[in-house]
């Protein structure tokens, strides 16, 4: 087995390792957004379908694979952050590049926080309720509760521009890691992850802001 | 035209460096920008002052040992090229130029300008080469090559390990370089035999070097003088993962 440990701790593997994970996450955010799409049905069908995925005896299974995707994601990125910052212990007085990062591979770092600040945030409220006033059990009432607040509904439309850039990068990036790259493919799977990213960033954002315009329950 | 040059200086590899400023006066736009260094290199000997060291060999873009970092960039500001390849109608008279060496903890500075750039040719007695007896040459028509193999090899052994690559990545990594002798090799059949072996060996050497992580900003490609592209990582990380899952070894 010493090969696996090898291959984990191994530049390369670290990189395929965060790059498997940040897809698989990619599946996830597309059946969340399926999900959350169900807001617009209304009231009672959302509700009905949150107590469809709580009923669900195989949800704490995928729960706990979910958070270790995420842990896996993150621990093995900082890791390999660390080492990067330490790969340059002097650095340059002028860095002027030469075209080859983009915004959204250069704010990589940043975005990686500010997704995490989310989540946090996210699933301590909207999923176990603390540090919130939520007298309401139901999901649908707890989610246009939470977002009536300008701030929390300002602050969900900059998470998704952040997961937008995230994305953008994020998804050519783990092709490239894993070995893809083709000039038959490659422009697609560039274009394919521009308009994941921003298909998945902007429908999401979508929602904060059709629930603040709501005004909360009316 | 004139120029203020901001220096790195450095007198050994354990003491502290600093900027220092010269002016070059009455240069001309078709001068290469080695020789604006040379001529304050002249004056400072000429003054009794330690001239400015920096890596130079052929001076014409083939051999790799330059290794400054103009104005932010690896290299200089052109494209495609080395620093020695580099003339002074880049810039307008007046101009103030920031020259740094290439800087990663694997090529640690020496003096001034000069690194250490031997971290690569460790990488490359990992593995970067293939095994053959001696004797006379083989019949060249002996082992076919289709033109399009034998091409992208050449694309990747033009490589002249100048380590650009290294300096420009924002994570000092040498996955360009290391990736540009993988693939040179794994492209041919020669090289097959030891495709397993040599790419698991390389990489372990280039960790080991402390180069950091790649993570895909392609700034290696930008900045590289012989145009290596980033398909070449891909292939490495083929090669790896083929290596790891596939081989015996
Ligand atoms: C407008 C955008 C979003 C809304 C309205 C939303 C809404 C929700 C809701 C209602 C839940 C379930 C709470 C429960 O079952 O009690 C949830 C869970 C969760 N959300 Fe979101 N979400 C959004 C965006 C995101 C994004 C962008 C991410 C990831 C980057 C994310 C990550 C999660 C995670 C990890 C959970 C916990 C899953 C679980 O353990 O069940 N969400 N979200
Ligand atoms: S001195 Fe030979 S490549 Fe620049």
């Amino acid at each position: 087995m010493r090969w696996l440990f090898d291959f984990l701790n191994s530049s390369i593997g670290k990189k395929v390792t965060v790059g498997l994970a940040g897809l698989l996450l990619c599946g996830f955010l597309l059946t969340h957004l399926a999900g959350n799409l169900i807001l617009f049905a209304g009231q009672a069908k959302f509700n009905a379908y949150a107590e469809f995925l709580e009923k669900n005896p195989l949800l704490p299974a995928l729960e706990i694979g979910l958070a270790a995707l995420f842990l896996i994601h993150i621990i093995v990125t900082l890791y390999a952050r660390w080492q990067n910052w330490q790969a340059r212990p002097v650095s340059y007085e002028m860095t002027v590049s030469k075209g080859g990062r983009t915004w959204g591979s250069r704010t990589m770092t940043y975005t990686a926080f500010l997704l995490l600040g989310f989540i946090i945030l996210h699933v301590a409220t909207l999923k176990y309720g603390l540090a919130t006033s939520f007298t309401e059990d139901e999901v649908f009432q707890r989610v246009m509760t939470f977002l009536k607040s300008p701030w929390m509904a300002g602050f969900y439309v900059l998470t998704m521009a952040g997961l937008g850039l995230h994305l953008s990068h994020g998804f050519e990036s783990a092709f490239q890691t894993l070995g893809v790259n083709h000039p038959k493919y490659t422009p697609v799977i560039k274009a394919a992850g521009i308009l994941f990213a921003v298909a998945v960033a902007g429908t999401f954002a979508v929602i904060p802001l059709w629930a603040y315009w709501q005004g909360g329950l009316k | 035209m004139n120029l203020t040059l901001r220096v790195w200086r450095q007198k050994g590899p354990k003491e502290k460096g600093h900027f220092e400023t010269y002016q070059v006066q009455d240069v001309t736009p078709e001068m290469s920008f080695f020789e604006a260094l040379d001529k304050v290199n002249e004056e400072l000997i000429t003054a009794g002052r330690e001239p400015i060291a920096f890596d130079h060999d052929c001076r014409e873009g083939i051999c790799g040992t330059c290794s400054l970092t103009i104005n932010g960039q690896p290299h200089g500001p052109d494209e495609a090229a080395t620093g020695c390849q580099l003339h002074l109608r880049a810039f307008k008279s007046g101009d103030t130029i920031t020259i740094e060496p290439f800087r990663a903890r694997a090529f640690p500075v020496i003096k001034d300008l000069v690194i250490d750039r031997s971290a690569l040719d460790r990488v490359m007695t990992a593995g970067g080469f293939v095994s053959v007896n001696t004797g006379s040459a083989a019949e060249a028509n002996s082992i076919l090559v289709p033109k399009d193999k034998s091409d992208a090899a050449m694309d990747a052994a033009a490589c002249i390990g100048c380590g650009a690559c290294v300096a420009a990545c924002p994570n000092a990594s040498a996955m360009l370089f290391v990736s540009a002798k993988v693939s040179h090799f794994a492209l041919l059949p020669q090289g097959k035999p030891e495709r397993d072996r040599r790419v698991l060996a390389m990489q372990k050497q280039m960790d080991l070097e402390g180069f950091g992580n790649c993570s895909n900003e392609s700034e290696c490609e930008a900045v590289c003088p012989k145009e290596i592209k980033v398909c070449n990582i891909a292939r490495m990380n083929r090669e790896f993962l083929r290596a790891i899952f596939w081989s015996k070894e």
